[in-house]
């Protein structure tokens, strides 16, 4: 029972923090632009495709594929932000979404078109890709990786927003937009190298779902964006603790509810969220407006 | 100066021998061959197709597409059928039960489609079952297995129009229960899919092994909602139960992300016994390669070692030249689909739906799988389809079948009318 308890966890955890990996950049996007953007799936599929092309073009070194790989995607963010959702800031919500939600469509058909329809088994990470035992059942070591990585990336993105002059100029330019721009912030550059950032943070995501899901597909980035959603508004849109506590919630929720009450598994995580956005509409950890 | 002017004997003359020859015409220049009772078909015969074209299991729908296109390059190249071309539309289905309806209606109502053919989820053909006898043309299904749409739609209320050429779930629950009676497991599991296809496999695995063997008890089950990609809560839930045998009919993608996974937890290790009804199909070994363990049994809806024949052999060469790709299961159903219209077309000599219908009903023709016959209670193709052990084979960059057992269609398909004795297997 206890190996079955510990093992439930550390699945659940390695599933919740893979999902803070997509979420943390929804999130700082969120935050900082108020833009909802639907195509961050689309960046955790590209950052996966990326990854794979460049780990088996350089000699199925994974890790220079998971350097260079999301840097590609960032061009895509760039290219997306200045051109595009530069253009929508000041429409309606509804607008945002429509044009990011385009992006989803141009980017899943731009992976058909370049990698193909079918899907493609991708490669265990080296050095990382055999098991280790925990309490007599194996726990594999890339599944530890994950579950190391997801706090590592909160760290530093706490460090970066809180502790550096960049980071306090993002906080500025994201509590108050005019205010920032009139002592001297040009905030549109920023507001590109924000979202490149949250690009690049989806990306990685998908970087490290190559080894980790084994499979890539156009449309991934579909399945995962729900549940990163799903986290976002647990935890308070906007709200990067928040994510990372939602992201950890949704993941344990989920591996217990599969292990111990697997008919109601899906519900668990919805009727979690119906409830918080019923009694705390904010989220756990969102300013209330 | 010579006499230009036609006389009126001379018309009378050559009116008589145009009059002559128009008579003995048909008799001299008569129509050899297969469409030989077709002179009046008006062409050209279309075909609407539709398989899901985006998603994460837009590689169908590109697999069901090389099927089509092979089909119809390789008819038209023969005359078409009937001596008519064949046109071709294909569309996306989503996987969505209204979009397949949408379609549907589309290529009848705007395009003007004779036949119908394709549908991967049986929430879709189930959804569109009804349609098509309000349309009235015939739907070949190419991919969705349910059984209720055979023997629910087609055989008790009489839904004619629909007719399927894959195996449907009896190859994945039925035939897996012949296979794993000779298996020393007595304690069985499954990581199914979280729908109907994967309840009612699980249900008629159960219920056709305990048949057999009275030994047998199915101690864990865990369902995964369609688009799962972490399988390892299920994982662990199987081997918390540490059964000796497992059975899964998640299939695509998500079979080969719960491979791997299962693999990096050393699940193979722990559970010996291992059955994957639709684990032979193409995007599945090519996506696992060496990661799907050897001695794992497989099966699927056709897979392209079987039959050993020159037929099958010759198409697969074929396909790989067209395609330079292996043929997936669905490229094969979709590629007999419309040598099946084209037989029951130049068979009846019409394309007129209740003349196909009856053409097609009880009709035995070849196809790459082998020989097929639709089965006149419920439209079900009657084919083989191998149980095999996945073995390495230098030849092939991923694992094929080894050792095959093949239960025939007529041993393991469940018999109409469907209820009461003798009419699910064992017979």
């Amino acid at each position: 029972m206890l190996q079955s308890i510990v093992h439930v966890c550390l699945a659940g955890l390695s599933a919740g923090m893979f999902i803070w990996l997509v979420a943390s950049g929804l999130t700082l996007i969120f935050g900082v632009l108020r833009v909802l953007n639907f195509a961050h799936g689309s960046f955790y599929m590209l950052g996966a495709y990326f990854c794979y092309t460049f780990l088996r073009f350089m000699g199925e070194n994974f890790w220079l594929g998971l350097l260079v790989g999301p840097l590609c995607v960032c061009a895509a963010g760039f290219a997306m932000e200045r051109f595009f959702l530069r253009y929508v800031y000041h429409l309606a919500l509804p607008y945002q979404l429509l044009l990011t939600f385009a992006f989803v469509l141009l980017f899943d058909d731009l992976v058909k078109i370049f990698w193909g329809a079918g899907s493609i088994g991708s490669p265990a990470a080296p050095g990382l890709s055999g098991s280790i035992s925990v309490l007599g059942r194996n726990f594999p070591v890339y599944s530890l990786f994950i579950i190391g990585v997801g706090p590592l990336i909160a760290v530093a993105m706490w460090v970066f927003l809180e502790r550096t002059w960049l980071g306090c100029i993002i906080r500025a330019a994201s509590s108050d937009r005019e205010m920032a721009s009139a002592i001297g912030v040009r905030v549109p550059a920023l507001y590109t190298g924000v979202f490149m950032f949250g690009t690049w943070l989806g990306a990685i995501g998908g970087g490290l779902a190559v080894p980790y899901v084994g499979l890539l597909t156009p449309g991934m980035g579909e399945t995962i964006i729900i549940d990163a959603f799903v986290v976002a508004v647990i935890g308070g849109m906007g709200s990067l603790k928040g994510a990372f506590l939602g992201a950890l919630v949704i993941g344990l929720l989920s591996s217990f509810g599969t292990r111990f009450i697997p008919t109601f598994d899906m519900f668990l995580t919805f009727i979690l969220m119906a409830v918080i956005l019923v009694w705390r509409p904010q989220g756990l950890f969102g300013e209330s407006t | 100066m010579k006499k230009t002017k036609m006389s009126r004997r001379d018309f009378m003359k050559a009116g008589l021998l145009t009059t002559a020859a128009a008579a003995l015409g048909p008799v001299a220049f008569k129509p050899t061959g297969l469409w030989a009772a077709t002179p009046n078909l008006k062409g050209p015969i279309k075909v609407g197709y539709q398989a899901v074209l985006s998603g994460t299991l837009a590689g169908y729908g590109a697999f069901h597409n090389m099927g089509v296109i092979l089909a119809t390059e390789e008819i038209n190249a023969a005359g078409g059928i009937a001596g008519v071309k064949l046109e071709v539309e294909f569309r996306d289905s989503t996987l969505a039960a209204p979009e397949a309806i949408k379609n549907a209606r589309y290529f009848v109502d705007s395009w003007g489609a004779d036949f119908l053919g394709g549908i991967d989820s049986s929430g879709q053909a189930l959804a569109l079952a009804p349609v098509m006898a309000e349309l009235d043309r015939v739907l070949m299904v190419t991919h969705a297995a349910t059984e209720k749409l055979t023997e629910e739609h087609v055989f008790k209320k009489g839904i004619k129009q629909v007719f399927r050429i894959c195996t449907p779930t009896y190859q994945d629950s039925n035939a897996a229960a012949f296979v794993a009676k000779d298996l020393p497991v007595k304690t069985w599991s499954t990581i199914s899919p979280k729908y109907e296809y994967g309840y009612t496999c699980w249900e008629m695995f159960k219920n056709t092994l305990t048949k057999f063997r009275s030994d047998v008890s199915f101690i864990a089950d865990s369902w995964a909602p369609f688009g799962t990609t972490d399988f390892r809560a299920h994982i662990n839930t199987i081997l918390d139960a540490k059964p000796q045998g497992f059975y899964s009919t998640e299939w695509a993608g998500e079979l080969i992300s719960m491979v791997k996974q299962a693999n990096q937890a050393g699940f193979f290790e722990k559970v010996k016994h291992v059955m994957f009804p639709v684990g032979a199909a193409m995007d599945v070994l090519e996506g696992c390669g060496p990661e799907l363990p050897d001695n794992v049994w497989i099966s699927g809806r056709y897979f392209f070692l079987y039959p050993d024949d020159r037929r099958n052999n010759d198409w697969v060469a074929r396909f790989r030249k067209r395609w330079d790709h292996y043929p997936a299961y669905v490229s094969e159903t979709a590629y007999s689909t419309f040598y099946a219209f084209k037989k029951a077309v130049e068979e009846s000599g019409s394309k007129d739906t209740a003349k196909v219908i009856q053409a097609l009903e009880g009709m035995t023709f070849e196809s790459p799988a082998g020989k097929r016959v639709f089965r006149k209670e419920d439209h079900q193709a009657m084919y083989n389809v191998p149980w095999g052990l996945t073995v390495s084979n230098p030849k092939y960059p991923f694992k094929v079948m080894g050792k095959q057992i093949v239960i025939p269609a007529g041993e393991c398909f469940n018999r109409p009318p469907f209820e009461g004795p003798g009419t699910k297997p064992p017979f």
